[in-house]
C-alpha cells in the first residue's frame, strides 16, 4: 500500500466557445484534462511535477487536494478518497500556491496563524510548538506582528509556507512556491524544504516551471502533457535522452583551416569566435578535440553542456507538446 | 459551538483588519449613514405630501421602514460573505482554498467577510423605527419584543437565502448580479412599504417566493395593533418561520452547487 | 479629437460585448419601476395632487430607463488610479481630461442605451395607468432630448471632477459613495422631484443633479412649457461651463503633481 495511490484518472471538462456570427447556440467543446492517469507516491518522497502550461498538472493537484472531482478512476491518499472524504484529508494535507495569498492580508500574521489554528482544531500546546519550530526554520520570529501587505514577495511567501504547515501536514502541495523570488529567497526556501522532508518525513509533491528548484529537490520527475503521464523516473536520466548535444567555443591565433570537420557538426562564426555545435555519440570529444588543435593554434576554448530549459524545451517539442 | 466559536474569532481578525483604515472606514460608514437617510428622507417625503397609504399613518410607514432597513443590513453586516461578491470570490481562488480546509463551505465563506460599516444603516434604521414608535404610540410589551426579534432574526436568514440565490447562479457561471439584485435589493425597496400597497403578482411575490411581508411585516403590523391581511395571534408568530424555510431550502441548493462546482472545476 | 473619438468607439464596443448583463439590468429595472408605480398608485388612491398621475408614472418610467446614466459605475478606472495603473495613461499623448471624458461618456451613453429602448417600448406596452406616457408634444420631445444631451456632457463633466479628486485621496468609495447618494436623492430617481415638498423644489430643482434626468422629463410631460426651454438649457449650460472649467484646472494640476511625484 502506497502513501499515495492514483489509478486510471480521468477529467474532462466542457469549454464554452464564444458565440460565432451567424449561430444561434454556443458550441462547445470538451478539453480532456487528465487521461488514464496512474501512479504511486511512497510517504517521505519529494516529487518534482512537471509539463507545459494546460498539461493537467493543478487539474491533478486540485483532484488530489479534494477540490474536484474526477470523471473516473481511483485515488487515496494515506487510505482516504480525496473527493469523498474531504473534511478528514484536508485535515493532513498543506496546499501552497505561489500567485494566491490565503493569510488575510491586512493583520498581523500572527492573527492569521491563530485563526488557522482554530480552523484545523490544533491544541494549544501543539500549535505553540509548532509555532516556534517553523518561525524559527523561516525566521519568522521578528516578522510576526508585521501585516502581510507589508511583507516582501519572499517574506510572504515564508509567511504563506509557515500557515500551511502550522497544523502538521503529512503531505505538502506547492504551486511554483519560488515565481518571483530572489536568488537568496529561493536557495533559503529550498533548503527549508529539504529540512522539512528529511525531519519530518512530509511528503511533498511540487509543480513547478522552475527546473532548477526539480533539480535541486526532487529525487523523482513525472512530466505531464495533454493530460497524459509522459514520463515517470529520475531527473538525471530524463535529461540524458535530450542531452545530446556539447558545443564548443574556440578562437585561433591565425585564421585555421576547418575544412576537416565533419558534416554531422555545425559550425557557426561570431567574430574571431568559431562555435561548433556536435553529437558526443556520433564524434567522440576525443576526436572533436584533436580535429580542432590540428586546424591551427588555439587562443582560447571552452567547451558547455546545454542548459537545463533547453533541454526541456526540446523535450516539449519532441514530446509535441 | 465550535463553528460560533471560528465565526466569532473571523470576526475578531476581520474587523481588526478593517480598522486598519480607520480614516476610511469613518468616511464610509458616514456615506452608508448618509445613503440611508437619504431613503429615510423620501419615505418622510411622501408622508408630508400624502399624510398616509391606505390605512397605514406616517409613522406607521416609519415603522416598516425601519425593521426592514434594521434586518437586511444587520444580514449585510454580518452575513457580508454571502451578501457580498460570491462571482469574485470564486474567481479570485478563495472558495478554492475553503475546500482545502477542515471545515464546512458554508462556515468558510460566512467566516470570511464583514461589513461593519454597515452600522451606519442599521443606525438610521432604527432611528427610524424608534420615530415609527412614537408617532404611531406603539405600547411596547413582552410579547411584542419577543416578536419584533423573532422577526428580525427570521428576516435575516430569508436575506441571506435570497443572496444564496446569487451565489448558486455564479457557482454555474451566470452572470446574475443585476437579475437577483430584483428580488433582494428590490424586494428591500418594495417590503419597506405595506405590502397591501401592491396589486396581486407582486404581492403573491413578496408573500410566498421571497415572503418578506410574512417574514416581517406581518410581525410589525400585529405590533403596531393593525394586522396585515387579517393575520393576527398565533398565526403571526408563526409567519417569521417561512424565513427559516426558506433559508433552509436555499442551503441544501447551495449544497448541491457546490458539488456541481467540484465536478465542473473553475 | 480624433483620438477621443476612438476611445469613445472603443468603450463603445467593449460595452455591447455585455449583452447578458444588459437583459438582467432591464428586468431588474423594470421591477423597480413597477414597484414604485404601484406605492404612487397606492398614495394616489388615498389623496390625489395636483400632478396628474400619469405624469409621475412617465416620470418614473424614464427615470428607470436611464439610470445607468446617474452612477459613476467605472470601477475599473478607480482600480486602476488606486493600484497606480494610470501611469500608463499618462505615458500617453492625450489630454487626460479629454481622455476621461471620452471613457465616461461612452460608458453612460451605451450603458443606458442598450437598457433604455427595449424599456420604453416595454413600457409603452403597459396598460394604461401603469405604462409610460406620450410625449407632451414633438417639439416638447425634441426639446426633451436636447435636454437630455446637455444634461450628460454636464454629468460627465462632474464626474471627471470626482475622478480628479478621487485621485488625490487613498479612499474613493467613500467619496463617491457620498456622491452617488447626492446623485439618486437629488436627481429624483428615490422620489420624484415634483413630489418635493413645493419650497424645496424651487432649489432642488437649479441643483446640477436635477439637470441630467429631471429637466429634460419636465420638457417630456410638458410640465416645463415649450417657451420655457431655453431657460432650462441655460441653466445646464452655466454648470457645463462651471465644471468643465474646474475639472480642467484640476486634471492640469493632477498632472503636474504626479510628475512631480514621479507617478
Amino acid at each position: 500500500m502506497h502513501f499515495i495511490e492514483v489509478e486510471h484518472l480521468n477529467k474532462s471538462f466542457t469549454v464554452r466557445k464564444k458565440r460565432e456570427k451567424g449561430r444561434f447556440l454556443r458550441e462547445k467543446s470538451i478539453i480532456h484534462a487528465l487521461q488514464d492517469v496512474s501512479f504511486h507516491v511512497d510517504e517521505g518522497e519529494l516529487i518534482g511535477y512537471i509539463g507545459p502550461n494546460g498539461a493537467g498538472k493543478s487539474t491533478s493537484v486540485k483532484i488530489l487536494s479534494g477540490i474536484l472531482t474526477p470523471d473516473s478512476g481511483r485515488a487515496s491518499v494515506g487510505g482516504l478518497t480525496p473527493w469523498t472524504d474531504r473534511k478528514t484529508h484536508v485535515q493532513h494535507i498543506g496546499v501552497v500556491f505561489g500567485q494566491r495569498m490565503q493569510l488575510w492580508w491586512d493583520v498581523p500574521i500572527i492573527d492569521s496563524y491563530r485563526l488557522l489554528k482554530d480552523i484545523y482544531k490544533v491544541q494549544k500546546g501543539a500549535f505553540e510548538n509548532r509555532l516556534e519550530e517553523l518561525t524559527d526554520a523561516l525566521d519568522l520570529k521578528n516578522l510576526l506582528a508585521t501585516p502581510l501587505r507589508l511583507m516582501s514577495l519572499g517574506q510572504r511567501m515564508r509567511a504563506e509556507l509557515c500557515g500551511s504547515l502550522l497544523h502538521s501536514p503529512r503531505l505538502l502541495f506547492l504551486d511554483e512556491p519560488t515565481i518571483g523570488l530572489d536568488a537568496v529567497s529561493k536557495l533559503k526556501l529550498r533548503e527549508f524544504l529539504l529540512k522539512e522532508n528529511r525531519e519530518k518525513g512530509t511528503t511533498v509533491l511540487l509543480t513547478t516551471h522552475d527546473m532548477e528548484d526539480i533539480a535541486a529537490l526532487c529525487q523523482r520527475v513525472m512530466v505531464l502533457g495533454h493530460g497524459k503521464k509522459l514520463y515517470d523516473g529520475q531527473l538525471p536520466e530524463l535529461l540524458s535522452r535530450y542531452d545530446t548535444q556539447r558545443t564548443i567555443h574556440v578562437r585561433y591565433d591565425a585564421p585555421p583551416d576547418l575544412s576537416s570537420l565533419p558534416e554531422s557538426c555545425t559550425l557557426q562564426k561570431d567574430g574571431d569566435n568559431f562555435i561548433i555545435t556536435y553529437e558526443p555519440a556520433r564524434i567522440p570529444t576525443s576526436d572533436m578535440l584533436s580535429l580542432l588543435q590540428k586546424a591551427g593554434a588555439m587562443q582560447e576554448m571552452t567547451a558547455q553542456s546545454q542548459n537545463v530549459d533547453l533541454l526541456i524545451a526540446r523535450m516539449y517539442r519532441e514530446m509535441d507538446l | 459551538m465550535n463553528t460560533l466559536k471560528l465565526y466569532l474569532h473571523s470576526m475578531k481578525v476581520l474587523l481588526k483588519s478593517q480598522m486598519q483604515y480607520p480614516f476610511s472606514f469613518c468616511l464610509q460608514t458616514l456615506a452608508q449613514i448618509v445613503m440611508e437617510a437619504g431613503e429615510m428622507l423620501a419615505v418622510l417625503l411622501i408622508v408630508n405630501r400624502f399624510q398616509a397609504l391606505n390605512q397605514w399613518t406616517g409613522g406607521d410607514l416609519l415603522f416598516f421602514f425601519g425593521m426592514m432597513s434594521i434586518s437586511f443590513y444587520l444580514t449585510e453586516c454580518f452575513g457580508r460573505g454571502i451578501t457580498g461578491n460570491f462571482a469574485a470570490l470564486i474567481r479570485s481562488g478563495n472558495l478554492d482554498t475553503f475546500f482545502l480546509r477542515p471545515r464546512g463551505i458554508m462556515t468558510q465563506v460566512l467566516c470570511h467577510a464583514i461589513d461593519p460599516r454597515r452600522i451606519g444603516c442599521i443606525a438610521v434604521g432604527v432611528a427610524a423605527l424608534v420615530l415609527g414608535c412614537q408617532q404611531s404610540q406603539v405600547q411596547w410589551n413582552g410579547m411584542k419584543i419577543f416578536l419584533f426579534t423573532e422577526a428580525i432574526f427570521f428576516g435575516m436568514l430569508l436575506i441571506l437565502g435570497l443572496f444564496l440565490i446569487e451565489a448558486v447562479f455564479a457557482v454555474h457561471s451566470v452572470k446574475s448580479i443585476e437579475l437577483v439584485n430584483a428580488v433582494t435589493y428590490g424586494g428591500r425597496s418594495a417590503c419597506q412599504y405595506p405590502i397591501d400597497a401592491y396589486p396581486g403578482p407582486l404581492r403573491v411575490l413578496f408573500g410566498t417566493l421571497a415572503p418578506f411581508a410574512l417574514v416581517l411585516q406581518v410581525p410589525s403590523a400585529v405590533i403596531l395593533g393593525k394586522p396585515l391581511l387579517g393575520i393576527d395571534g398565533v398565526a403571526a408568530f408563526l409567519c417569521p418561520l417561512s424565513g427559516l424555510v426558506f433559508f433552509v431550502i436555499m442551503y441544501f441548493v447551495f449544497q448541491k452547487a457546490m458539488k456541481f462546482y467540484r465536478s465542473t472545476g473553475s | 479629437m480624433r483620438k477621443y473619438f476612438s476611445t469613445f468607439l472603443m468603450r463603445w464596443k467593449m460595452e455591447t460585448q455585455y449583452r447578458g448583463a444588459a437583459l438582467g439590468g432591464i428586468i431588474c429595472q423594470m421591477v423597480f419601476g413597477l414597484i414604485l408605480i404601484s406605492v404612487y398608485r397606492a398614495l394616489y388612491m388615498g389623496n390625489p395632487q395636483s400632478m396628474p398621475l400619469s405624469a409621475i408614472v412617465t416620470y418614473v418610467w424614464l427615470q428607470q430607463a436611464f439610470f445607468r446614466m446617474l452612477l459613476s459605475s467605472d470601477n475599473d478606472l478607480m482600480d486602476k488610479i488606486r493600484t497606480g495603473g494610470i501611469a500608463y495613461e499618462m505615458c500617453r499623448p492625450v489630454s487626460l481630461y479629454g481622455y476621461y471624458y471620452a471613457r465616461i461618456m461612452a460608458m453612460k451613453l451605451m450603458g443606458s442605451l442598450l437598457r433604455a429602448v427595449p424599456m420604453l417600448v416595454l413600457a409603452s406596452l403597459l396598460p394604461e395607468g401603469w405604462g409610460i406616457g406620450a410625449p407632451a408634444s414633438v417639439p416638447a420631445l425634441l426639446l426633451a432630448l436636447m435636454g437630455l444631451a446637455l444634461g450628460l456632457f454636464c454629468m460627465c463633466a462632474l464626474e471627471n471632477i470626482t475622478m480628479g479628486i478621487t485621485m488625490r485621496t487613498i479612499d474613493f468609495k467613500g467619496f463617491q459613495a457620498l456622491l452617488n447618494l447626492l446623485m439618486t436623492t437629488f436627481s429624483g430617481n428615490i422620489l420624484p422631484l415634483t413630489l418635493f415638498p413645493d419650497a424645496w423644489q424651487r432649489v432642488v430643482r437649479l441643483l446640477p443633479y436635477a439637470q441630467l434626468l429631471d429637466a429634460p422629463i419636465r420638457l417630456y410631460t410638458g410640465e416645463t412649457p415649450l417657451h420655457q426651454a431655453g431657460q432650462v438649457f441655460l441653466i445646464q449650460g452655466i454648470w457645463l461651463c462651471i465644471f468643465v472649467g474646474i475639472g480642467l484646472y484640476l486634471w492640469k494640476r493632477n498632472t503636474r503633481k504626479m510628475i512631480v511625484q514621479g507617478g
